[in-house]
């Protein structure tokens, strides 16, 4: 699936320009009207931050804004990694990409897999003094489940028929058939743990109310999230006393505020803008849980010819593409970009670029001469989407494959998306580590997003499948390279590449490394610290 | 004249019910809906009966006219709806939204006025010298350079040399912050003032040299007249009515224009909440503002017509 993104100096290096006060006497005589921040409701405060000082307010900026409040219904990115330190799930991913605790303690599969039972945290509290227990569980994953709620997430759980809670520390799922990759879909952020109280009451979109790190302390839509430190945590003391995420619609801005030292940790993605920081800002560069691929339709015309595909993928230089596109600045991947069972080499056939291979098979597909289609684009979706496009498009016309570009607007390319009304198109896509949790959606039997997908096959189907029961680390491993090699050879689509995100932090902050998961990547912020 | 703003107000309505039946109908000929707009691809993930108690929240499956109806209703009623992103009252948003707006737009006005006033009529009375040459400068600066440019360079520089960006630090009201507050209005009020004073300061003196030889200007000069007397009172008043024309264009404009100055500076107002609104599809938000817009360019324009008669008795008839 598509991202959804449509990401200091302490108070004494400050340098205020002195001579801001001269541009006032213009801007006394302005009849002004005071602006106050309008929030979800009585709960939401409005607040002005201040170049901090040492012990302030810790000011994140991204160019998006916290959208939604309801964890069950995110979809934008910030809005993952800002809900993400307020709500906790029953497990989630480490910086190495494994299953860790969360709420839960412990798991352990039993009845042939058929059975996953969760030991849960003691001492635990929500915000509004109430204890995390099993009934919690139980209804937050039946709220998540609820077609009224509208739940992306809640396709994670489609193999769960009940959650019965063993007390209140214990909770079992019986599973209609042995699935592991629900625990990849439980360290979702929408698929967080809730209060009853908000439940109940209806609040879990107005006022969040959670058991993470930071509590929900202001909204105003558009412009800025607040939230104060928990001082109930249960994962320890948590060192900023506040954080405040700022929007601030342009990455030039972003920049200008991180030396301005108005901004102490900036969430960047154009290496143009990152890559120009002054040195007393630090950067630092982690590869985006996400991945550029040009997804390919089988179903009619020349790309259905499986020979005519793969020449697509033997004529490609994915390094190339890659340095054009976003300057180099990521890594050339395969199907599972990350973790575990990160695909290596990245494709069966033409790892790297191959153009008289690529011309055998065009005369094995009986189009010696090469043969045209369409890719669409959406720059609104992905700005990088053009450049990729036009350097395929010149590095195609090497063999004779003539590609016509179409950029539309994000919206339009959407809906012809999730219609499958493309022959090609270049995609920017959520990844994770789990190959099942990516890849089930479009090649699984009966996949939500087969159409888009626009191919499928019975072994395909097979090797999901195997790979969610199988019981062993060792055997996914296999199991997945198995997969992987599949897609590629069979050149069902033609994985590109992920990018880096960048954390650029002002001088003075201290202790904060990014994690690759949207939920957790700002989890370091309960560790940081600014001078 | 009473009848006159009486047909004046009656087509400014008709107007603006023009306005919101086209922005209606074109934001609902745009490919996707609310849903697709909120959830991406995602929606793709949806199950049916997810899609069918979303499409309800969402009202994606209503007969367009009946959407229209509710929605006018509503609007005339002074209830703008809810964000179908934030859930939140789009009147609240625009009540934070709208003052930052108008205080910049004012501020804009301020800057552009005095600059363009002051060189148009300094420079009409010495033609060709340092004043005008410089206004012209300023005027080739404002009309040429689009405003994205200068806003984007004024930040960079200020950030970067002095470590200077007052706006990026959570917008402050007047009432809470006054000096913080005029140091985040100042410079996109600039930037705007900029574009508003090259094209008040060429229509100011044009006008102003037109009236400098009329027969009228000789006479006051003549009879011994104060030089100041002179220029204000007798050039300035006499020029007036083509700069207040192009001022209450500018200032329609101005509206407009504050959607890309307040991304870039970073203000909580009108501009960027029609921004992300678009982006959302989040028809209430956006129908609202734009309405919005559309009427403080039709006020403007009225009140332009109604100082017209002030000013010059000849159109009072």
């Amino acid at each position: 699936m598509a991202r959804q993104k449509d990401a200091g100096a302490s108070g004494r290096h400050r340098r205020r320009w002195a001579g801001g006060g001269a541009v006032l006497v213009v801007g006394a005589g302005l009849v002004s009207l005071g602006a106050v921040p309008v929030g979800a409701g009585a709960s939401v405060r409005p607040q002005v931050s201040r170049p901090h000082a040492a012990g302030g307010t810790f000011v994140v900026a991204d160019t998006s804004s916290v959208q939604k409040l309801d964890p069950d219904v995110v979809t934008n990115f910030l809005d993952f990694q800002v809900l993400g330190q307020i709500y906790d799930q029953l497990v989630q991913y480490n910086s190495k990409l494994q299953i860790v605790p969360d709420l839960a303690t412990s798991w352990k599969y039993s009845n042939a897999n058929k059975v996953l039972t969760f030991q849960l945290r003691k001492g635990v509290r929500f915000d509004d003094g109430s204890t995390f227990t099993s009934a919690n569980v139980v209804a937050s994953l039946k709220r998540a489940v609820n077609p009224k709620t509208g739940d992306a997430s809640a396709s994670f759980l489609a193999n769960v028929k009940k959650i019965v809670p063993e007390g209140p520390y214990a909770v079992k799922f019986l599973l209609s058939q042995p699935d592991t990759s629900v625990l990849n879909g439980l360290t979702s952020v929408n698929l967080s743990m809730l209060s009853m109280k908000a439940m109940a009451n209806g609040t879990v979109g107005k006022k969040p109310d959670g058991t993470g790190p930071f509590v929900f302390a202001g909204w105003s839509p558009g412009n800025s999230f607040s939230m104060v430190r928990n001082t109930h945590y249960w994962g320890g003391k948590v060192t900023l006393p506040a954080v405040k995420i700022e929007t601030i619609p342009t990455e030039q801005s972003i920049a200008s505020a991180l030396e301005a030292n108005t901004v102490q940790l900036g969430l960047l993605t154009q290496p143009q803008v990152a890559n120009h920081l002054p040195s007393s800002v630090k950067v630092r560069k982690i590869l985006d849980l996400s991945y550029r691929a040009l997804m390919l339709q089988d179903k009619t015309g020349p790309l259905a010819n499986v020979n005519n595909r793969r020449a697509i993928a033997c004529a490609v230089d994915r390094k190339q593409v890659l340095g054009d596109a976003v300057f180099g600045q990521g890594k050339v991947v395969g199907p599972v970009p990350l973790g575990p069972f990160a695909s290596n080499p990245v494709s069966a056939i033409c790892a790297t670029p191959d153009l008289s291979k690529a011309k055998s098979y065009l005369q094995k597909a009986g189009d010696p001469g090469g043969f045209s289609f369409t890719a669409i684009t959406s720059t609104d979706l992905d700005p990088s989407s053009a450049a990729q496009a036009t350097v395929v498009q010149a590095q195609l016309a090497r063999v004779g494959i003539k590609m016509n570009i179409q950029n539309l607007a994000g919206n339009a390319y959407i809906q012809d998306w999730l219609k499958g009304q493309f022959q090609a198109a270049f995609a920017y896509n959520g990844a994770d580590p789990s190959p099942y949790t990516m890849y089930g959606r479009y090649f699984g039997k009966g996949a939500n997003l087969g159409v888009p997908a626009g191919y499928s096959s019975a072994s395909l189907q097979k090797l999901l499948l195997s790979g969610d029961t199988a019981a062993s680390t060792a055997n996914q491993a296999k199991i997945w390279t198995a997969f992987g090699n599949d897609l590629t050879s069979n050149a069902v689509w033609i994985w590109l590449f992920s990018a880096f995100d960048y954390y650029a932090t002002a001088p003075g902050v201290r202790g904060f490394t990014p994690s690759p998961t949207n939920s957790t990547s700002l989890s370091a912020l309960r560790s940081t610290t600014m001078g | 004249m009473l009848i006159a703003l009486g047909r004046r107000l009656l087509s400014m309505l008709v107007t603006l019910f023009g306005v919101a039946v086209i922005i209606f109908l074109v934001l609902r000929m745009l490919p996707g809906n609310a849903l697709t707009a909120s959830l991406g691809v995602s929606t793709g993930l949806l199950s049916h009966a997810q899609l069918v108690a979303l499409d309800h929240y969402y009202g994606v499956g209503q007969p367009v006219l009946s959407q229209f109806g509710s929605w006018l209703g509503s609007v005339l009623t002074g209830n703008l709806g809810v964000s179908l992103s934030s859930r939140t009252s789009v009147a609240s948003l625009v009540g934070s939204a709208l003052p930052v707006t108008l205080e910049l737009a004012i501020g804009s006005m301020v800057i552009g006025v005095l600059i363009g006033v002051l060189f148009g009529v300094f420079g009409a009375l010495r033609p060709g010298r340092v004043v005008d040459n410089l206004g012209q400068g300023v005027a080739v600066v404002g009309l040429g350079v689009p405003s994205f440019i200068i806003g984007t360079g004024l930040v960079t520089f200020l950030a970067s040399t002095f470590h200077y960006f007052p706006s990026s630090q959570g917008f402050a009201s007047l009432f809470r912050d006054p000096w913080l507050n005029l140091q985040q209005i100042f410079f996109p009020a600039l930037t705007l003032g900029l574009g508003v004073a090259a094209a008040l300061l060429r229509t100011t003196r044009a006008a102003m040299l037109e009236v400098i030889g009329l027969n009228y200007a000789r006479t006051a000069r003549g009879k011994g007249l104060a030089r100041r007397q002179v220029v204000w009172k007798h050039l300035f008043l006499g020029a007036l009515v083509p700069v207040l024309t192009m001022s209450g264009i500018q200032l329609g404009y101005l509206l407009g224009g504050t959607v890309v100055v307040e991304q870039i500076f970073v203000l909580p107002g009108l501009g960027r909440l029609l921004v992300t609104a678009i982006n959302n599809r989040d028809f209430p938000v956006v129908q609202s503002v734009t309405l919005i817009f559309a009427s403080g360019f039709v006020v403007v324009n009225m009140l332009t017509d109604v100082a017209y008669t002030l000013i010059d008795p000849r159109t009072r008839s």
